[in-house]
């Protein structure tokens, strides 16, 4: 009863789900606050999304129609699937030794039917939009990789509810980690394809990238694995870098946790307002010429402290 | 059993009915073409989209594909050149979809009716929705026209 209250409510299937909605109301309320906007009213992700569900499914012809159904769907099962070994507030639906690693690999896998799905639907904007994914993927994730695997040499443990742990003990892996913590959050920029990354869907360039295709149904499949990736992604950071609560230690664990996701989402939306988007060239310079040293140096250092 | 499952189903469609509605009045996604104008309807309709009219209040977005859109936003006359292109773009768009012409060039061809290469307004090729009239017309005239538009769905 309880597993199954878990696995799908809290902090299962409906907790995601609705997170997802106000982390988007809230990514383009403060987007349009920004802009000296009012920005769209909080029902705004609602109705897209009902909308979306509720319109015709076209599919081009040549596109192969068994892949194209199935990819939204595998994207958002790895990310459902990784969002169960993500402790919200310091509840888990599981968690075992090593769930870091199985999270990162499920978070990968959204990418991987992102490409899939431009290459099967056959169109210009699409291939090219998956051609850039792809590249963006070999870009960012090495650092982000790295990044994450930081925090968890620190602590000498791959499972997230123990780094948690470590860090009531010591202190934030912020403070400990400032320079991964930069990096993890350009890693998850890039890995979330928003604003100043969002190289693959680029809107002047590419028209909607992989998903230029679809509408209906899949389009809001699609949707919503974006960004209930969104949701896991911040709340995989939050776990990592400052996980403890003990310092707000009279309030209670869960809106703690919401409000650091919050304040992290907030960057997030503050990045893709000052910065125009990089080209793709620019993001590979980027991506190996500066992050993925920083994060090998910040890599070694972690172990020579360690060895201290 | 079948008849059970059919009524089942439409039963469903009842109730959901109204959701989908309003889901589709707070949600109109536009798509912008201009068939032929002189681009005066353009920059007001880009007016329209710029934070200090900030028609996201009203969740409409502007997507850059027709499969992604809703609503149609047609400028200026529809010439013999774009007329295929027009139709096959709205062809492209998914049900449901709403047509709309801003300015009068694209509701009866305003001042390029009866040119040699001009075939008239919207309305000759497309089933329009809405007409917006004004040369050019302005943003306060297009957001009340959207506004109307969403009333009406
Ligand atoms: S209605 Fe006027 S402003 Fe608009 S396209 Fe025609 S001539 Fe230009």
């Amino acid at each position: 009863m309880v597993i199954l209250f878990r696995l799908l409510v809290f902090p299962g299937f409906l907790f995601l789900f609705f997170s997802a909605m106000l982390f988007d109301w809230v990514d383009r309320r403060v987007i349009a606050r920004f802009q000296e906007r009012v920005g769209p009213p909080w029902y705004q992700p609602f109705a897209d999304f009902v909308k979306l569900l509720a319109k015709e499914d076209v599919l081009s012809t040549g596109a192969h129609a068994t892949a194209a159904s199935l990819l939204p769907v595998a994207a958002l099962v790895a990310v459902l699937t990784a969002a169960l070994y993500v402790p919200v507030g310091g509840i888990a639906v599981a968690s075992f030794e090593g769930d870091l690693i199985l999270v990162l690999f499920l978070l990968s896998v959204p990418a991987i039917s992102y490409f899939l799905v431009g290459w099967i639907s056959v169109g210009v904007y699409s291939v090219i939009g998956g051609n850039r994914s792809l590249l963006q993927y070999f870009s960012y994730e090495v650092p982000f990789l790295m990044a994450l695997a930081a925090p968890a040499a620190l602590s000498g443990t791959w499972s997230i509810a123990r780094i948690v742990a470590y860090q009531g003990q010591t202190s934030w892996g912020l403070l400990m980690q400032p320079l991964g913590f930069i990096l993890a959050m350009i890693g998850l920029v890039g890995k979330l394809k928003r604003d100043p990354l969002d190289i693959p869907k680029a809107k002047s360039e590419v028209i909607a990238g992989p998903l230029t295709e679809f509408s209906g149904r899949k389009l809001a499949l699609w949707h919503l694995a974006m960004e209930m990736q969104t949701v896991v992604g911040i709340f995989l950071l939050v776990n990592l870098f400052v996980g403890d609560s003990r310092f707000f230690g009279w309030l209670p664990q869960l809106p703690v946790f919401g409000l650091k996701a919050l304040a992290l989402l907030v960057l997030l939306s503050m990045a893709a307002v000052l910065y125009a988007r990089l080209r793709i060239d620019q993001l590979a310079d980027l991506g190996w010429k500066i992050l993925a040293p920083l994060a090998l140096l910040q890599f070694v250092a972690t172990l020579w402290i360690i060895g201290l | 059993m079948v008849q059970v499952l059919e009524s089942l189903e439409s039963r469903l469609r009842n109730w959901t009915q109204p959701v989908v509605r309003w889901a589709r009045r707070k949600s109109p996604w536009i798509l912008h073409f201009n068939s032929g104008g002189c681009n005066g309807c353009d920059i007001e309709i880009l007016d329209t989209l710029t934070p200090r009219y900030d028609v996201e209040r009203l969740g409409i977005l502007k997507e850059a594909c027709p499969r992604h859109a809703d609503v149609l936003v047609v400028t200026g006359p529809v010439t013999r050149q774009t007329r295929d292109r027009l139709r096959r773009i709205y062809e492209q768009m998914a049900e449901p979809k709403w047509v709309v012409a801003v300015g009068s060039c694209s509701c009866s061809g305003g001042i390029f009716a009866g040119g040699h290469n001009v075939v008239g307004g919207v309305g000759e090729v497309l089933p329009v929705d809405l007409y917006i009239p004004g040369c050019p017309c302005r943003p306060e005239a297009i957001i009340d026209g959207i506004a109307k538009l969403l009333g009406k769905i």
